[in-house]
């Protein structure tokens, strides 16, 4: 059922219940009032000279013209005297008048309880019967019966025609003042039914009331919902973009991986003799595409945190260890020296232990990749808990000090950062120097006294 | 003490290679390939326990929890998954370390090694490296030729270096235990003391090894 018709509806019915309730209320006071002018009317009629004429001639009182002729006693007057014929009993309820109905037995358990005045409605219920003990209890005059036609009764058409008429009336006003708000309902449905589109109209809704409350609190929702589905799309797009960009990135030194393979395998075929050497370029690709993975992983959680997600108390001594640990199968067969010292007592930093770990392991990474044959690499931690630097010293090449300064800048992101430039060094030491900003940590590259270059992550304190 | 490790790894391919690579290395190792048959193995019959996490049946972490419940032998994760929860979870649970797959066979050697030493580095009043004994009570000095004379500086930088036997020493660090900043406690200085050192252990110099951009390193212990 549409809103404004439940709106009239529910006006009506509740307009409905509350006029017959009124009905019956009043119904019941003007029956009181009735029964109490009756009462009234017959004591005074008896105590005004009924009393005599009635005891003087009890088998006809009060006659014809005397039964209608009940008058109203002085004073204000409350009630008008409903039409009724009056009957004369003794104390036990007999009557000398012949004429006279029986005493109905309802008022006479009602008298005999102790009532002054008994009421009921005859069994036909088309009228009041009232009973009233005259303050005598002798004769055959002491209880008069009064017979009167009504009151209709309050479910009757006299009450229940206003009522219904009052209910329409009140139905048809619901229905016209709904109007305004009903059309508000529906325009505010409208707007909310345009959240499932692309659309980007605000939810307004006029005035000041629930409704426009409901509109706000409703917009606000779709602007929070907006938020989130912007954010959800950037991410997915983030992921299209970093399968697409890891698809890439692994697929050159896979590449590169499987023509020194099938360069080893022609020259088995051609039945050459592999020395110790020939399968270090094969080796250190597949290690180079494993820590391309997890730089790509580093990056994409540098690239979905503003800071860092983990923080716990790590060791940098064994840290430092387990690069150089990592990386000294690659070293040895490159003929590279790679050598770590770490101050006895370990060192503790709160940090991300994957991300330090690959930060420092993208240095040493880059130190032995694009160092010289014969060259070194020394991983060296000094310091305390409070103030140290983890340094990474080598012999190789270096880099030039326009690309240092780069590869440090915070906007080095993305594709830039990804290449392999300078030298394969981008995306690496991107990522270390990112991870060294998150850490509170500052990444210094600077030369190698004798040639070389030094990088050093250095926490101040 | 045995050589034995265990190894709980259910990937076939890799376990296989490990066990070559520990049997090579001079390890016996025993493999287990599922988390249910690792359960109820003593862990003290194990020199090194190398744990892989994403194991079938129990999982690497619970078996973790259960070695550490009554054992303090030294356990190494293998980890596939470069999540820093996963191992810094494993490391609070009680682990001496992890090395993240893929991994040189080499690396793997070289922290079940590194987890091997460890407890030896203290308490130790008498060191040996090598043809090399340092008594660090009475500073003495002695190898195969006998018993040498070196000076207090040249015992603080030897006994050092034995201290951390097969590990590189900065030159900083050893300044600063062996030399008085107060007199020429230079780094040039420590390369001058060095070389008497060295001229000191005779045939034995080759043990005290130069390690470029750090120090210097004695090497040749066991």
């Amino acid at each position: 059922m549409k809103l404004r018709a439940r709106l009239a509806l529910t006006l009506g019915l509740a307009t409905i219940s509350l006029l017959v309730l009124l009905g019956w209320a009043q119904s019941r006071w003007q029956s009181k009032m009735r029964v109490d002018a009756l009462a009234e009317a017959a004591v005074h009629r008896m105590e005004s000279g009924g009393r005599e004429r009635c005891e003087a001639n009890p088998e006809r009182w009060p006659g014809e013209r005397g039964a209608r002729r009940l008058r109203r006693p002085p004073g204000p007057p409350r009630q008008a005297l409903p039409r009724h014929r009056v009957f004369a009993y003794d104390a036990k309820f007999v009557s000398a008048n012949p004429d006279s109905p029986a005493f109905p037995s309802e008022l006479a358990r009602q008298l005999r309880a102790g009532s002054e005045v008994a009421t009921d409605r005859s069994p036909d219920q088309r009228r009041t019967e009232v009973a009233v003990r005259m303050p005598w209890t002798e004769g055959p005059c002491s209880v008069l019966l009064m017979r009167s036609k009504g009151p209709p009764s309050w479910f009757s058409g006299a009450v229940l025609m206003p009522a219904f008429l009052v209910a329409l009336v009140v139905i048809l006003v619901a229905l016209f003042a709904a109007g305004p708000i009903v059309r508000r309902v529906r325009q505010l449905t409208d707007s909310v039914r345009g959240l499932g589109s692309d659309s980007e109209e605000p939810i307004h809704v006029e005035g000041n009331d629930e409704i426009a409350e409901l509109g706000a609190a409703f917009e606000q929702s779709r602007q929070t919902i907006q938020a989130q589905l912007a954010s959800l799309r950037e991410r997915e797009a983030a992921l299209r973009n970093y399968i697409a960009n890891t698809t890439h990135d692994v697929m050159l030194p896979l590449s590169v991986l499987q023509g020194h393979l099938v360069s080893l395998q022609q020259r088995i075929e051609a039945g050459d003799a592999l020395d110790a050497n020939s399968m270090v370029p094969s080796l250190e690709e597949s290690q180079y595409l494993g820590s391309l993975l997890h730089n790509l992983n580093a990056a994409a959680r540098l690239e979905a945190n503003d800071g860092l997600s983990h923080r716990d108390p790590i060791d940098l001594n064994r840290l430092a260890e387990r690069v150089v640990d990592r990386h000294q199968p690659i070293a040895k067969r490159k003929q590279i020296g790679l050598d770590v010292a770490v101050p006895q007592a370990a060192i503790e930093f709160p940090g991300d232990l994957t991300l330090l770990e690959q930060a420092l392991g993208n240095i040493v990474q880059n130190a032995i990749r694009y160092n010289r044959a014969n060259g070194h690499v020394a991983v060296i931690l000094e310091g305390s808990v409070d103030r140290w630097a983890l340094r990474v010293v080598d012999d190789g090449p270096g880099i030039s000090h326009a690309d240092r300064e780069r590869v440090v800048e915070p906007s080095f992101r993305g594709s830039e950062a990804r290449t392999r430039h300078p030298h394969g060094m981008g995306l690496g030491l991107h990522i270390a120097s990112d991870v060294a900003n998150r850490h509170g940590l500052r990444l210094e590259l600077r030369d190698t006294e004798g040639g070389g270059l030094t990088v050093e992550l250095i926490h101040a304190g | 003490m045995s050589n034995r490790i265990l190894l709980v790894e259910d990937d076939v391919a890799l376990g296989q290679q490990v066990v070559q690579t520990l049997s090579q290395a001079g390890f016996d190792p025993h493999w287990v390939q599922d988390g249910d048959a690792a359960r109820d193995l003593d862990p003290d019959d194990y020199r090194v326990i190398v744990l892989d996490l994403m194991l079938p049946g129990t999982y690497g972490m619970d078996l973790l929890k259960r070695y550490r419940v009554k054992s303090e032998v030294p356990v190494l994760i293998l980890s596939a998954r470069d999540d820093t929860a996963d191992k810094i979870r494993g490391l609070k649970l009680g682990a001496d370390d992890y090395v993240t797959k893929p991994f040189f066979p080499e690396e793997l050697i070289a922290r079940i090694q590194a987890c091997l030493r460890r407890p030896n580095l203290v308490g130790t009043e008498r060191l040996v490296v090598g043809a090399i004994q340092v008594d660090l009570e009475r500073r003495e000095v002695s190898n195969a030729a006998g018993s040498l004379s070196l000076t207090p500086v040249e015992f603080e930088i030897l006994a050092l270096l034995a201290r951390r036997k097969g590990s590189a020493v900065t030159r900083e660090a050893l300044v600063d235990a062996a030399l008085d900043p107060a007199q020429d406690g230079s780094r040039r200085t420590l390369d001058v003391h060095i070389s008497r050192l060295r001229n000191k252990l005779g045939k034995d110099a080759i043990q005290l090894e130069t390690v470029w951009g750090i120090g210097y390193r004695l090497s040749g212990g066991a």
